[in-house]
Formats: structure tokens, sequence, C-alpha cells
């Protein structure tokens, strides 16, 4: 029997090539499309933090912010060829559907809505969520200072709205105006947001 | 007329962006949309500063949900582009399948370019692995091993579910696939095969670490060419995990006919 001997290894292109390749995510997700699994292992790096941290934001309950996070990424992967980069950024495709996902089953879950926004105008406190939001990076902190540029209603409106995924009807309840002052709100802060944050698109 | 409509619409826009909206508005706004570009504009820059809002909120997630998510979407079929346009699908090559073939000298040389590991093929390999998360070991190595370290379920599920844990799985040239899962950080990885052509009983499967320094053997697979979860341990990065053929009982050393090299 011959014995065989493993000389020096050679340097492997192929894998550092691999992990060189450009890490922009709009290029993964087309490969992702065409079933590469290693660069849906790198979306994955790249998109489950922020999946999971504003399911999490929604949901509060971390198991059932697990489960939703997963069916979003899983999400990713089934409709990767859908991602269209003309029509935005890939990080804001993937939190659209985080988002959506999260705010479904708030809903579905909330058959008895009224009361829970009842219970919320109760027991809190739309400031300390805004104080929440601020992360301690410096895209968190650019966004704090955003929204701290907002008028009061705008942010409340804005938060309710995103973080806690209250309806506008909802919203405007909780804040006591009417509906159609919570529509506006909500847009000409979230432009204002936009402008803030200088977001390409 | 239209410039009303717009301006109700233009007013629902920023709702929209962020599901503030009831589903039968959702649907309407999205109806009414197709006919307003410059409302589709403004949807756009609202989303992704909405997007902003989220990717402040990142947290770390459960460790274990990685694998949840990896192995549960080798096992899904993805949607085709929009177009439905199937021309043009490209064979593609697997991103880094270095294989060992028989040499001369008897060392082992590599080569690129096998086609990517069919969509079957990976799910069943995927499966496997679904299994052990979920159920613990359902199969364990022959007693006979020539060094190997035995299976722990507790040592598997560990690298398993390690953060830092990366998914490999390649199609071999003795058929069927190989799944390797490693985790630098536990120096050690996980592999189970499929579907590799059963061997003749004077043979039998050989796993192993190939470093700097040579081959050091990881344990006999069964030679039924469905093995593991098997557990090498010692693995270092720049290590590559092979699997041979040799004579029943096992060898020290790689002999012939190795069939895949998997880098760490």
């Amino acid at each position: 029997m011959r014995r065989t001997q493993i000389r020096q290894r050679q340097p492997d292109p192929g894998w550092a090539e691999d992990t060189d390749r450009d890490p922009d995510l709009a290029g993964l997700l087309a490969l992702v499309a065409r079933g590469d699994h290693r660069a849906f292992e790198l979306v994955y790096g790249k998109l489950a933090g922020p999946v999971y941290g504003l399911v999490r934001q929604v949901l509060r309950d971390p198991a059932q912010s697990e489960e939703i996070a997963q069916e979003v990424l899983l999400e990713i992967w089934r409709t990767a060829s859908r991602f269209d980069p003309a029509k935005g950024s890939a990080a804001a495709w993937a939190l659209t559907i985080a988002h959506r996902r999260a705010v479904d089953r708030v809903r579905s879950e909330t058959a008895s809505a009224r009361r829970e926004v009842k219970a919320a105008v109760e027991h809190s406190s739309p400031d300390n969520d805004v104080a929440e939001v601020v992360a301690a990076t410096l895209d968190g902190q650019r966004v704090r200072r955003c929204l701290d540029g907002l008028t009061e209603l705008q942010r409340e409106s804005i938060t309710l709205a995103y973080y806690g995924g209250y309806s506008y009807p909802q919203v405007a309840q909780l804040l006591g105006v009417a509906l159609g002052t919570v529509k506006t709100r909500i847009r000409d802060g979230l432009i204002r947001m936009r402008d803030c944050l200088e977001v390409e698109w | 007329m239209v410039k009303v409509m717009h301006d109700d619409l233009n007013v629902l826009s920023g709702s929209y962006v962020l599901d503030a909206l009831s589903e039968p508005e959702r649907d309407s706004f999205e109806r009414q949309l197709q006919h307003c570009p410059l409302c589709e504009e403004e949807v756009r820059g609202l989303r992704e500063a909405a997007a902003r809002l989220g990717l402040a909120k990142t947290l770390e997630p459960p460790p274990q949900m990685r694998m949840r998510v990896l192995a549960a979407a080798y096992r899904t079929r993805q949607l085709p582009p929009p177009a439905g346009e199937q021309i043009g699908l490209e064979r593609r090559r697997a991103r880094v399948t270095w294989l060992f073939a028989k040499r001369p000298h008897g060392a082992l040389r590599h080569a690129q370019g096998w086609p990517r590991v069919p969509r079957l093929a990976a799910a069943l390999a995927a499966a496997s692995l679904a299994i052990v998360v979920t159920l613990g070991i359902t199969h364990t190595l022959t007693r006979h091993q020539s060094g190997g370290a035995p299976t722990a379920s507790a040592a598997i599920s560990r690298i398993i579910t390690a953060p830092d844990a990366r998914t490999e799985t390649m199609r071999t040239s003795a058929g069927g696939t190989v799944t390797v899962v490693v985790s630098a950080r536990q120096q050690a990885a996980v592999v189970t095969a499929t579907g590799m052509q059963p061997l003749p009983s004077a043979q039998t499967y050989q796993l192993w670490v190939i470093g700097p320094d040579g081959a050091r053997s990881a344990g006999l697979l069964s030679r039924t060419g469905r093995a593991g979860p098997v557990l090498a341990s010692g693995v270092e990065p720049g290590d590559r995990i092979g699997i041979t053929v040799e004579p029943a009982g096992g060898t020290s050393g790689p002999t012939i006919t190795p069939v895949i090299a998997v880098p760490v």
C-alpha cells in the first residue's frame, strides 16, 4: 500500500476568490438567485442582524421574533430572483419584507386590537420607545439625530407606526389626533428623515 | 382630477412605507401606484429612509438561527425570475471544490470545476443536517477506527450551532454529496455524506483532516456511501477535509481514489 505524503499546501485561489468577493449585497443576491449557497451564507451574515433586530423591535417576544426572522430570511432565499436593484437597495428590500411580516403577525394576533391599543395608551410612553432607538452605532446615532430634528408629532407617529407596528388609525388613537393629521405627519416626517439621512434612491 | 387623486395618494405614501395601512388600503394604494411614477419615486426614497430606521435596530440573532435558516433554505425551491425565462441557464461551477486525484507519486493534486451540486442532492444533504439539529445523532461511526474520534452528540451539536459555523455542501467524485459544517472557533468539523457509491466489503471510506504536515485520519465512514454525522476535531483554518476510498480497516495515510476535499 502506497503511503501518500501531502506536501506544503498550496494557497487555495478558489477560496481566496470566494472570500474576497465583492461584499455588495445586491451582487450577492444575484448569486443567491442562482442558488449559490455560499453567497446566501454571506447574505445571512449581513442581513440576519438587521432582520432579527427589526422584527424583535416590533414583536418584542424573542421566540416569536426568531420564528418570523427565520421566515423572512428563508423568503429572501426563495425570492432573491425578484429583487430588482433598480427599485431600491437590497437592505431596503429585505427590511421591507421583514417589517411587513412582523406587522402581519401583530395584526393577525390582535383580534382584540382595540383592547391592545387601549393597554398601550395606558402603559407605554412613546418617548421611551424613541430613547430605545439609540443604537451604539454611528448609523443609530445619525438616525437618532435626525429623529430629534422632527416635530414631536412626526417623531411619535413614525416610531409608533414603524417600531411599534401600529396602523395609522391606531397611531391616531394613541396620540389623540385626527386620522388625516397622522397620515400627513408620517409622510412629512419620513420625507424629512430621508433628506436628513441623505439616503440615495 | 388626476392631480387630486395623486395628492390623495401621496398623503398615504408614508403610511404605506411604514406598513401602517390596512390591507385593503395597501392593495388599493399599490394598484394606483402603478399609474403614478412620481408617487413611486417618492415611495422609493421613503422606503430607503425607513430601512435606515430598521438598520438602527440591528441585533445579534440567536446563534442557532443560522443553522436552521441555512438548512431550511437548501431544502426550499427558489422562485424563478419574474419573466419566467429559463433560457441561458448556464451550468454553474461549484464555488470551491478541490478534488483529490490519483497521481503517479501518490501526492495529492486538486482539480477545479465541478458542476454545481444538483438541487435534489443538496436538499438531501441539508435534510440530513436538519435531522442532526433536531434529533441528535442518527448514525454512529463504525468502531473499527484508525485513530478517529468517536462521535459525541454534544460535541457535534456544539459545532453545528456555533456562531461561526460555516456549511459547505459538495458533490463527490464517488457520486452523492458531502456536507461539512466547520467551526474555526471549535477547531472542529462535522461531516455527513449521502449517496456516495456503495463499496465492496474489501473497501471503506475514510475521513481525513489535511493540514500542512500531511493527512490525519478522522475515522472510517460507512461503505454504504451514507455516513455521519462524524466529528473531525483538531481542524485548523486552512486545513481541508477529505474523504478517500481505502482497504477495509483503513490506513494511516490516504492512498488511492480520494473522492472529495473541502477547504476549511
